[in-house]
């Protein structure tokens, strides 16, 4: 059995998905059972489900054998994440869930629905300043599109969970694509790591597009990230990078994810006017 | 690129929500749709008032294609003088300054290639 143990938004959790990833990604028409142990932090919910596709793709049936403590099982329930393996949806009675969805990158209209559904139309989301409500929606849906426009994924992963008494939310966006390494070696016959690939993503004005000019949403979504004080965590093949309150964070895993990760952490008791600092003459913009 | 001589001062207003059917300004192929309508009123030489009313949220995917493509086909003179933009937003106006600025290096700078090319190259020498 596979014991997923203790799984939060660190580093060592994502090297544990990616093991277990590299340790069962060429089994085929296998029962695959998996049991979860101390923690799992909701949001991962994403990771792990797109992992969990490559299996089924393979024809592997999973199943979920023990949740311990049994707490896992219930957030698992109350976010949709095992209702995507046949079981039935929990009520969150304390709505700290933000739910996990799995979409089609054309499917842009049932994110929308989603955004409002989880996001903007929930009164028992953490009080925020209206700015900063916007630049959150405007950050989730730059990764949104991202994964849209570049990861040639087949569907797109996403889950959250709000955290009222630390006034933080994390928000993962997931994909099975090309990953950053491959997309940017591909455009430019270079050889860079997983590592190096993401360090040029997120510098302003670099991009792998060909006729749209663009490279800003990674470079934009920084700067809020740094004005917020939240963090943001890429995971990219065997990549990972974290920027945060300390600074820029990056190493490489042992073995690969299949595609990308992008998990926000958002603090929700920040009360910068962002869009006052930063006021343009309308006049004043071509 | 394409120099108008005799702009004719006829305005046009284009509403961003009503092209896309959504106050939701997002996805790169929706701005594609108001683009073109930019280019077709440039293409007869009217000048374009670019009304984002209504709109919620904005991204830089959906501002590359929707305006930045514009300084592929004309120049920055020509977009300054017959392009307009009213009731966007202050983080609207945020982000459209950048994809601008963005739009501009990357379309002018024949050598946009090679400048990627170039911080590539420095990413691996460190």
């Amino acid at each position: 059995m596979i014991q997923i143990v203790n799984i939060d938004n660190s580093f060592d959790s994502y090297q544990r998905l990616i093991s277990l990833y590299e340790e069962y990604k060429d089994k085929a028409f296998s029962d695959i059972h998996i049991g979860f142990y101390q923690w799992f932090a909701a949001n991962m919910s994403a990771a792990l489900g797109a992992l969990l596709d490559v299996f089924t793709t393979n024809l592997n049936d999973v199943h979920f054998d023990c949740f311990n403590p049994q707490s896992i099982e219930q957030i698992l329930l109350k976010n949709d994440f095992l209702t995507y393996y046949g079981k039935a949806r929990a009520v969150d009675v304390n709505q700290t869930t933000i739910r996990f969805q799995k979409l089609k990158p054309t499917d842009g209209k049932y994110f929308k629905t989603y955004v409002i559904e989880e996001l903007i139309g929930r009164a028992e989301l953490p009080q925020m300043s209206v700015a900063l409500k916007e630049k959150m929606i405007e950050a989730i849906y730059e990764m949104f599109v991202n994964a849209q426009i570049h990861s040639e994924t087949e569907f797109i992963y996403t889950c959250g969970q709000f955290f009222p008494n630390k006034n933080k939310i994390e928000f993962t966006i997931v994909d099975t694509g090309i990953g950053f390494r491959n997309k940017i070696n591909n455009r430019f016959k270079r050889s860079l790591s997983a590592t190096q690939a993401i360090q040029w993503a997120v510098e302003d004005k670099n991009t792998t597009k060909e006729t749209v000019s663009g490279g800003i949403g990674l470079a934009l979504l920084k700067e809020f990230i740094s004005m917020n004080k939240g963090r943001m965590q890429i995971v990219s093949d065997s990549g990972f990078y974290e920027f945060g309150t300390e600074g820029v964070s990056i190493k490489p895993f042992s073995g690969q994810f299949p595609g990308t990760i992008v998990n926000l952490e958002f603090c929700t008791d920040d009360n910068n006017s962002y869009a006052l600092k930063n006021e343009i003459n309308i006049n004043d913009i071509f | 690129m394409i120099y108008f001589e005799n702009m004719e001062n006829i305005e046009v207003k284009i509403n961003v929500t009503n092209v896309i059917g959504d106050v939701y300004g997002v996805e790169a192929e929706e701005g594609q749709k108001v683009y073109d309508l930019i280019k077709k009123a440039f293409a007869e030489n009217r000048k374009v008032v670019l009304s984002f009313l209504n709109i919620e949220i904005l991204t830089t995917a959906f501002l590359n294609t929707s305006i930045g493509q514009l300084y592929k086909d004309f120049s920055e003179e020509t977009i300054k003088k017959n392009l307009s933009v009213e009731n966007i937003s202050e983080s609207g106006k945020v982000i459209l300054k950048r994809v601008v600025g963005t739009a501009k290096l990357f379309y002018k700078d024949k050598d946009t290639f090679l400048r990627l090319q170039q911080s590539i190259e420095e990413i691996l020498e460190n």
